[in-house]
């Protein structure tokens, strides 16, 4: 880099200073890196009243998924993504592979308003927690605002 | 100052490096801050596309840990003390959110006795966190 050595005083500096630019672009930097890792993900879901009288009739609008151990017998976390193909699982009293779920939850409760598109789960107790999560996240793909309400395990 | 003048002395030190190395050393202790916390190490299970819990702090995390250890806010608890320790994180909210870190590796039953725990509490609604496939994190 040369000064222009002329004596008119007023040579034109050519560059843009970017130094307040890196700045204020660290400093977005530093909020988000400090905002990120406290966001959280996952999914809502309604526990059973432990009091509420289970005998009650079931109204014939819930849709009730059960998932079984015998069915779907994923008892370690599965490996990679998804869900392992030899899992079944119960819906409405139907016995379905599970990868067939988003297009049947879809089709039954994508017609209801959205206050009524809850799904009922029964799980075995024994089935690995991310693999029931991960049900729940192919339950919900196809359907918006689904309410996940967990039935009392028989 | 002129450009032009020779040999004129610079008054001012240039402190823009000096700021870029603090900044630097900033986002290092800040990245590196959340992995030094006390808390469970929870390995979350992984799942497609977990909806938006926003942001843990105004939740009242419940952690399991791989061996079922319960822990609330970072503390951990024993089990038998689990109900009065939740009232007390809770305190005089009325609408508290809490969350569940389950580790992927349990079994339902487990995420169950903590769900009934806290619903006896008369809380009903909880989320169950999960971490985004194929993103990095905790």
């Amino acid at each position: 880099m040369q000064f222009d050595n002329n004596d008119s005083g007023s040579s034109l500096q050519s560059e843009i200073n970017i130094t307040p630019l890196v700045d204020v672009v660290l400093v977005l930097l530093i909020i988000f890196m400090v905002v990120v890792p406290l966001l959280i993900e996952g999914y809502d879901v309604d526990i059973p009243r432990a009091s509420a009288d289970t005998s009650a009739p079931v109204a014939e609008s819930q849709l009730i998924l059960s998932i079984g151990s015998a069915a779907c017998p994923i008892l370690t976390p599965p490996a990679g993504e998804g869900i392992p193909k030899n899992c079944e699982v119960t819906l409405a009293d139907q016995k379905i592979p599970v990868a067939e779920l988003p297009a049947r939850v879809a089709a039954i409760l994508g017609g209801r308003p959205a206050e009524q598109r809850a799904l009922f789960l029964a799980v075995d107790d024994r089935l690995n927690y991310e693999a029931v999560l991960r049900i729940i996240d192919l339950a919900k793909s196809r359907v918006e605002d689904l309410k996940i309400e967990f039935v009392a395990a028989n | 100052m002129r450009l032009g003048e020779p040999a004129r002395m610079q008054a001012a030190i240039n402190i823009t490096p000096l700021v870029d190395v603090v900044l630097v050393l900033l986002i290092i202790f800040m990245v590196m801050a959340p992995q030094m916390r006390k808390g469970p190490d929870v390995n979350l299970p992984n799942t497609t596309k977990p909806n938006s819990q926003g942001d843990e702090r105004g939740r009242i995390l419940v952690s399991i840990d791989e061996a079922g250890g319960l822990w609330i806010n970072d503390q951990p608890v024993a089990a038998e003390h689990f109900d009065e320790t939740l009232r007390a994180a809770v305190g005089a909210e009325t609408n508290p959110k809490i969350v569940i870190r389950g580790d992927a590796k349990l079994n339902f039953r487990e995420v169950r006795e903590v769900m009934v725990a806290i619903e006896q509490e008369g809380f009903r609604g909880v989320g169950l966190i999960a971490k985004r496939a194929g993103a990095e994190g905790k």
